[in-house]
């Protein structure tokens, strides 16, 4: 029988047409209209400002847009970039689109990227989020040239964020990637990073491309990969980071992309991660990150609400993944008032340590055990808001690198119950 | 068609660039000369071209070589004499060969019994044959020439006490063209070889024939309006005669030179020189087809002329600063390579030797609008030696056999104007005319058959050109056309095998029959028309309906 085709015939004839390159851009899009042309400009720039010499393409990979952003991207001319400047592009730089599925998949939009990558033979490769409105050239320079000059396979961004922006982030992914495999990546989860063909035929070719990983969790599977692979990564500061508003009801599917991806990495990668037990600094270009402290309205009562609810109406599904001692400490703060409300750092990394255990063991349905997560979190984003609503963006440094060690402090408990108890 | 019943022949001409002194030397003094010329027309005749141009013969201190001209009625002593010159100039005639020969009008050398008679006093009556003036502050708009040797376009003369005016070597005065006397002078001059027969000029340097005060001293409407009386003069007593400029000028500001068909015949396409370099560096085809969309309609009896390389440097004027630093890091790595604003290399040396992208080359300079030139030597991919000063690298002894000298002169080899080039690689034992002609494949004999087959169509000379844009930007494609004849043109820039479909819709019906081995390739239809090509491949199609 026949392999099947991944990529269509149309966008095969496309790569056939722009050729080998040396450097590649993927724009991962799905109804994108209202920024793309200027997101694609932008790149276009970039390029001819710091790459004027080398052969390079950019490729949209989108998901069933029904608003033109795919002929918006191909139309989009360096010429008409920048009226009036002194940029002059000595080559051809093609823009291409396929569409590879008719709903978006994040996965699904990274691996035709890859593809591409690999077929081009790319030496360093970009993925940019059509949603970057603060996008800058300069970005495309501090994430490609040290894949393509310095031989790093893999460049995540810093960013200068508000401090209650990527709670997840500062407060799950980042501390416990952070303590798993013992270095220090700010965003494991990025919407825009570069990395070499290296890295990216081998995540292509090892990567089992189910149908759950077509959907989610790709980005940080990437980076989990990298760090697997032994992969020299770097980090690189590139600016202000745009604030996405988010409704209550994304934070599950955020869960799933994330600590989900995050919580199955840890099976096949036990060997590399359980004997590291402290974390170093990676290489970086800038500052590891910023924070802006802009007042913010936070509803402080929903939040306690949600997670009070939560530990009462979950407690039979906390029974199988929680430990007893963990329960009810959990049962204890969901009854505190809300001005004495506390989920402190080390319950909190034992939570999750248990919750990664329970995944691991999938004492219930693997999907069940992330929802359920995800009124505890909301329990430490309170506490997280609370304690840094006065900070400095020091304090604010401070209150998550604490948080940090505190998950490197408790990994020999996550080893323990990971081996351990039943 | 006899030579004087074509009129436009000049379009249709493949021009070979010789120098008197470095072709063949008769006399064993080490210096090519007329009957050495004259001897070698078979040689050209041969490779089919049909038209020379000469590079300026005149008595000269050589200092600019030729292009300081001390008396424009006679013949340089070491290339042989006036009677030499006429010998030659039958025998190419014999050959159906032209001849175009260079024409300096707008310097003299310091030398010259003009400049001499017109720095002797302020009352002498040739003073005003040259531009004179008591500061040196005059025309400040006006830009250097030769950047790496002159301070100023302007140089003290001790005799006269006074500045004298040069856009290019100090050595090197210009003329006054203000001066009505000058002009008929030189009319007289250009006269004087049209009625011996030359078939044309190349004037050399035309944009600075005038100065004005607040202009940049080129392009003046003053400097058209001189050139356009010399054309008239031309069309009324010499039909069929040619004008060729040279103007290193963007293409925009080229065209009034061709004014309404009634100033220049023809012009050089500077600017498109070293975007084919760059196009096939870059593996790109952006560099050639923006150019070229740049170049404006000339009126339909004139001409571009196309050429690779010259006498020249190879000219980085005309682009702009982020191609000329990578034109100099690609081409001209050791800075010595580099002179003025350009390179100072031959062909085989900037194309590593790689005959495939020599092949290519001559395949877009024989198939791209307007008439080819090619340079001496580049024929048989002679080599450069950059250890001789200013340009003189490119302009060694053409390398005949690997005999004594090369084939080039009986004389002892320190007796030569130039040494020959002499490495393993482009050395005359290794590169030369007598060992290609042997070779059924060698450079020489394919570039024979590259212009024999560029001469069984009018289309290249004389047709039109619409680009092909294939989504694959590493094939320039076009098609030239002529009343219904059609020849597909499609050159694979790319060190790399290159798949392209074509949309020739529009030519749906015509089988392509493949002009070197006249191969019939499937017929045109609606869907895209697919083609392979390997590294630096081309191919020339001639389009018909069967």
């Amino acid at each position: 029988m026949a392999e099947e085709s991944f990529l269509t015939d149309d966008f095969l004839g496309q790569l056939i047409s722009v050729g080998e390159v040396d450097i590649l851009v993927g724009v991962p899009t799905h109804n994108n209209a209202k920024t793309i042309r200027s997101i694609v400009e932008t790149i276009q720039a970039g390029i001819v400002a710091f790459f004027p010499r080398e052969r390079a393409a950019i490729i949209n990979a989108d998901g069933g847009s029904r608003d033109g952003t795919p002929e918006l991207v191909v139309r989009a001319v360096i010429g008409d970039a920048r009226p009036g400047s002194k940029l002059y592009a000595l080559r051809t730089l093609p823009s291409i689109s396929t569409q590879y599925a008719s709903s978006p998949a994040n996965g699904t939009a990274l691996r035709t990227i890859l593809a591409a990558a690999e077929l081009l033979r790319t030496k360093a490769c970009a993925v940019i989020s059509p949603e970057s409105t603060h996008l800058t050239a300069d970005w495309l320079a501090a994430l490609l040239r040290p894949v393509y000059t310095e031989t790093f396979d893999l460049v995540l961004p810093t960013y200068r964020r508000h401090r209650f922006d990527g709670i997840l982030l500062t407060n799950l992914i980042y501390p416990m990637t952070r303590a798993l495999y013992g270095l220090k990546i700010r965003e494991p989860y990025a919407l825009q990073f570069a990395f070499s063909g290296r890295l990216g035929n081998q995540f292509l070719a090892q990567n089992p491309w189910h149908e759950e990983t077509a959907r989610a969790g790709s980005e940080i599977q990437f980076t989990l990969a990298a760090i697997a692979g032994e992969h020299r990564i770097s980090q690189s500061f590139l600016g202000t980071k745009d604030r996405v508003e988010r409704h209550s009801a994304d934070l599950v599917p955020a869960m799933r992309q994330t600590v989900g991806a995050l919580f199955s990495s840890m099976e096949p990668n036990f060997s590399l991660w359980h004997t590291k037990t402290s974390s170093q600094p990676i290489p970086t270009t800038g500052t590891e990150a910023e924070f802006t402290l802009e007042p913010l309205r936070i509803n402080r009562k929903r939040l306690r609400e949600m997670f009070s609810t939560g530990v009462a109406e979950l407690e039979p599904v906390f029974q199988s993944i929680l430990s007893p001692s963990t329960l009810a400490e959990l049962q204890r703060i969901a009854r505190l008032e809300e001005v004495r409300f506390h989920y402190p750092a080390d319950l909190w990394a034992k939570t999750v340590y248990e919750f990664a255990t329970a995944y691991h063991k999938a004492v219930i349905s693997r999907d069940h055990i992330i929802q359920a997560l995800a009124p505890l979190f909301r329990g430490r984003a309170l506490t997280f808001l609370m304690e840094n609503r006065n900070g400095s963006a020091d304090d604010v440094e401070n209150n998550i690198e604490g948080l940090c060690l505190e998950f490197e402090r408790m990994k020999p408990y996550l080893i323990e119950i990971w081996n351990g108890r039943e | 068609m006899p030579l004087e019943q074509d009129v436009f022949w000049y379009k249709r001409a493949i021009i070979y660039q010789a120098h008197v002194r470095t072709f063949h030397d008769s006399n064993g003094d080490g210096v090519g000369d007329f009957p050495g010329l004259d001897q070698k027309l078979d040689y050209l005749q041969e490779l089919g071209i049909d038209t020379i141009w000469l590079m300026p013969f005149f008595p000269s201190p050589l200092r600019d070589d030729g292009y300081d001209i001390a008396d424009y009625y006679s013949v340089h002593s070491s290339y042989g004499t006036l009677e030499d010159f006429k010998r030659f100039l039958d025998s190419a005639h014999k050959r159906e060969i032209r001849v175009i020969i260079e024409m300096v009008l707008n310097h003299t050398s310091d030398q010259h019994p003009w400049f001499q008679q017109s720095r002797s006093s302020q009352e002498n009556p040739l003073r005003d044959w040259y531009v004179w003036s008591n500061t040196d502050t005059r025309y400040p708009e006006a830009g250097i020439n030769f950047l790496d040797t002159e301070l100023s376009n302007w140089a003290w003369d001790p005799v006269s006490k006074s500045y004298y005016w040069h856009r290019f070597f100090s050595h090197q005065p210009d003329l006054n063209y203000d001066n009505p006397a000058v002009r008929e002078e030189m009319w007289t001059v250009m006269k004087f070889w049209l009625e011996m027969g030359v078939d044309g000029f190349r004037l050399d340097a035309v944009p600075f024939l005038v100065e004005r005060d607040g202009t940049n001293c080129e392009n003046l409407p003053e400097t058209h309006a001189i050139l356009k009386e010399f054309r008239r003069k031309l069309d009324e007593q010499f039909p069929g005669k040619m004008l060729l400029a040279e103007a290193n000028q963007w293409p925009a500001d080229l065209r009034p030179y061709f004014a309404d068909g009634n100033e220049f015949h023809m012009a050089f396409h500077f600017p498109l020189m070293p975007r084919m370099f760059m196009g096939v560096k870059l593996e790109d085809r952006k560099p050639i087809t923006e150019i070229l969309q740049q170049t404006p309609e000339i009126p339909p009896s004139c001409q571009w002329c196309v050429f690779l390389r010259n006498h020249d440097e190879l000219t980085l004027e005309m682009v702009t600063d982020v191609e000329r630093d990578y034109m100099n890091d690609s081409y001209a790595q050791d800075k010595t390579m580099r002179l003025n604003r350009g390179i100072r290399r031959r062909l085989a040396p900037l194309l590593d030797n790689d005959r495939r992208r020599i092949e290519l080359m001559n395949g877009m300079l024989m198939s791209l609008p307007g008439t080819p030139i090619i340079y001496y030597g580049d024929e048989i991919g002679m080599g450069d030696n950059i250890n001789l000063g200013d340009r003189n690298g490119v302009r060694t002894p053409m390398q005949w056999s690997g005999g004594w000298n090369g084939g080039f002169s009986a004389a002892e080899p320190e007796k030569l104007y130039a040494p020959l080039i002499q490495d393993p690689v482009y050395g005359y034992a290794a590169v030369n005319v007598f060992s290609h002609k042997k070779t059924q494949h060698s450079l020489l004999n394919w570039m024979g058959r590259l212009i024999a087959v560029r001469k069984t169509t009018r289309a290249f000379g004389s047709g039109t050109i619409e680009f092909l844009y294939p989504a694959n930007h590493r094939i320039l494609a076009y098609v030239r056309q002529l009343g219904d004849e059609k020849i597909l043109v499609v050159n694979n820039l790319s060190n790399a095998a290159q798949a392209v479909e074509l949309d020739l819709r529009r030519y749906k019906g015509n089988i392509l029959i493949e002009m070197f081995g006249k191969n019939i390739f499937p017929r045109v239809g609606e869907a895209p028309y697919l083609l392979t090509l390997g590294p630096y491949n081309f191919w020339w199609f001639r389009l018909r309906r069967v």
